[in-house]
């Protein structure tokens, strides 16, 4: 009999937990660090910004949590576990202006990931239409990526990251290539779906203003190495409405965030 | 009036020119003998013409395997893999400047005037722009879509089926586009220079002897050929390709190789 004291305790679903992180990438004249002794946790359906001036390591830390790179040193854990590669049960991202196939329909381009794992058409079918209905599209799926609008394509990509239901949602600046209002648009729709799903966001951005609308949470970084300079937690009550922009918390909790970026650019 | 309709006006109207013009005399038949008597020629010698149709598309059916088949696997493999990009692509550059009908003469003392020597040099001819188009339709897919394909959990193999090769299909097209067209030119160039047989070689001989009717008999049924491979390509096109409009890839790749494809044969 063992002792039950010797099982780990399951961590929750939806749990990333980074510590001491760091990324060195070996160039011919020289190794510049990316990253360096980078820690952070994220609690399950937490909405998470990670803001920074490019080159902060922003995306680089995101693409780690994917298991699209791995780090140099330190450990990352998704769930409770490491993820040594891609794992959409897992894990679903969400990509920068469009990485939809353009020769697929929105419909198969959702679909995509359980194709790859072989789920059977009809079922494939009703979970990518489900999708699409989370993210408003209902109706839209025939329709090829270059008939559909910036937003709609990202909405699409959403539904593609969600398909397979996964815990977490990592998204690297996916409204960076919108208008303004088709992204504060997004920004809404984005929070809508978060609420109705509970699932964990990890999202980069570039704008203070998205960071501090949409987050639980904004954590600063700055470059050169990157690291993490602040972790703000974002008191605004939910829903979010437009009004909030231009009151007082709104305003200090960006201009808390502008300084550090301002020292580092 | 529509663009098409104007172009079909056009078309009728040449096609009326070259009946009327040679009969009213305004050219002599020597220059340009009337539609009629070219159909007419034609029709006569309708055996011997069959007969050098049939040994035309046999060498560029065998040819056009060859160039495209070729073309698009080294295509593939100097597109996806750095180390013989570095190696053969300067080379492929180069000799695609080259006019390469001045090595037929070679293959002809290598291989005999029969159907080898055209189809040595029409493959090698058509294959250059296919292989070249191949390799820059691999090379230039979008990063983002491999990146999001294996964050879905797409395996090498995976990523190869789902996402290169549709990816490139537009690409690869439009170099079949060319590097077809190019076959046929080689076919029939290399028939008129040395050769016993094939519309090339019907044109070249009918022209020794002056008889231009049966000269244009032969032009007519190349300019056939090639209008059938245009038409087969568009089809393909239109079938394997229709979200081809929704990027700019392939017709990036279409006006890049274009220009380059139009040097002369001879």
């Amino acid at each position: 009999m063992q002792p039950l004291a010797n099982i780990t305790p399951l961590k929750p679903a939806g749990a990333i937990e980074v510590r001491n992180v760091g990324q060195i990438f070996k160039t011919t004249t020289q190794d510049v660090v990316a990253l360096e002794n980078v820690s952070l946790d994220v609690k399950p359906g937490r909405f998470v910004v990670l803001v920074g001036p490019s080159g902060c390591g922003k995306s680089t830390l995101l693409m780690m949590m994917a298991g699209l790179r791995q780090q140099t040193s330190g450990t990352i854990t998704v769930s409770g576990a490491p993820i040594p590669e891609p794992d959409p049960n897992r894990v679903g991202v969400v990509f920068q202006e469009a990485s939809l196939f353009p020769w697929l329909t929105a419909e198969e381009n959702v679909e995509f990931p359980l194709a790859l794992r072989g789920v059977a058409k009809g079922d494939r079918r009703g979970r990518a239409q489900d999708a699409l209905k989370l993210v408003g599209l209902d109706g839209f799926g025939k329709r090829h990526p270059h008939e559909l609008s910036g937003g709609m394509k990202q909405r699409v990509s959403i539904a593609r990251g969600l398909v397979q239901d996964p815990p977490v949602l990592l998204m690297d600046e996916p409204f960076a290539a919108l208008d303004e209002q088709t992204r504060m648009t997004m920004g809404d729709e984005l929070l809508r779906i978060w609420a109705a799903t509970g699932k964990t966001v990890v999202f980069v951005t570039h704008s203070l203003t998205e960071a501090v609308y949409l987050a639980d949470e904004v954590i600063v970084m700055s470059p050169r190495p990157g690291r993490i300079v602040d972790h703000l937690q974002v008191s605004l009550p939910r829903p979010r409405t437009y009004e909030m922009l231009s009151g007082d918390t709104f305003g200090s909790l960006r201009d808390r965030i502008w300084r550090h970026i301002r020292k580092s650019a | 009036m529509s663009a098409a309709a104007l172009r079909r006006l056009i078309v009728i109207s040449l096609i009326a020119l070259w009946e009327i013009l040679p009969r009213a005399g305004f050219i002599p038949e020597l220059f340009l003998p009337s539609l009629s008597s070219t159909l007419a020629a034609g029709w006569n010698e309708a055996g011997e013409y069959g007969h050098a149709l049939a040994v035309t598309l046999y060498e560029i059916a065998i040819s056009m395997a060859f160039a495209c088949g070729g073309g698009i696997l080294l295509g593939a493999i100097v597109g996806s893999l750095p180390r013989p990009r570095i190696l053969i692509m300067p080379m492929v550059s180069s000799l695609y400047a080259v006019p390469l009908v001045i090595l037929y003469p070679v293959f002809t003392v290598w291989l005999g005037i029969g159907s080898e020597s055209k189809i040595a040099f029409a493959s090698i001819y058509g294959f250059l722009p296919t292989m070249l188009a191949t390799a820059a339709g691999i090379q230039t897919i979008d990063p983002q879509l491999l990146l999001a394909a294996r964050s879905m959990g797409a395996t090498l193999s995976q990523r190869l089926v789902r996402v290169i090769i549709p990816a490139a299909i537009p690409t690869v097209l439009s170099g079949l586009r060319v590097g077809g067209a190019l076959v046929i030119v080689g076919v029939v160039v290399s028939e008129m220079l040395i050769s016993s047989a094939g519309i090339g070689y019907l044109i070249s001989r009918y022209r020794t002897i002056l008889d231009s009717p049966h000269v244009f008999a032969g032009v007519l049924l190349v300019l056939a050929m090639a209008v059938a491979f245009n038409a087969a390509i568009k089809w393909i096109e239109r079938k394997a390709a229709i979200w081809q409009t929704g990027t700019r890839a392939g017709q990036r790749a279409a006006e890049e190789i274009a220009p380059t494809a139009l040097q002369p044969a001879t």
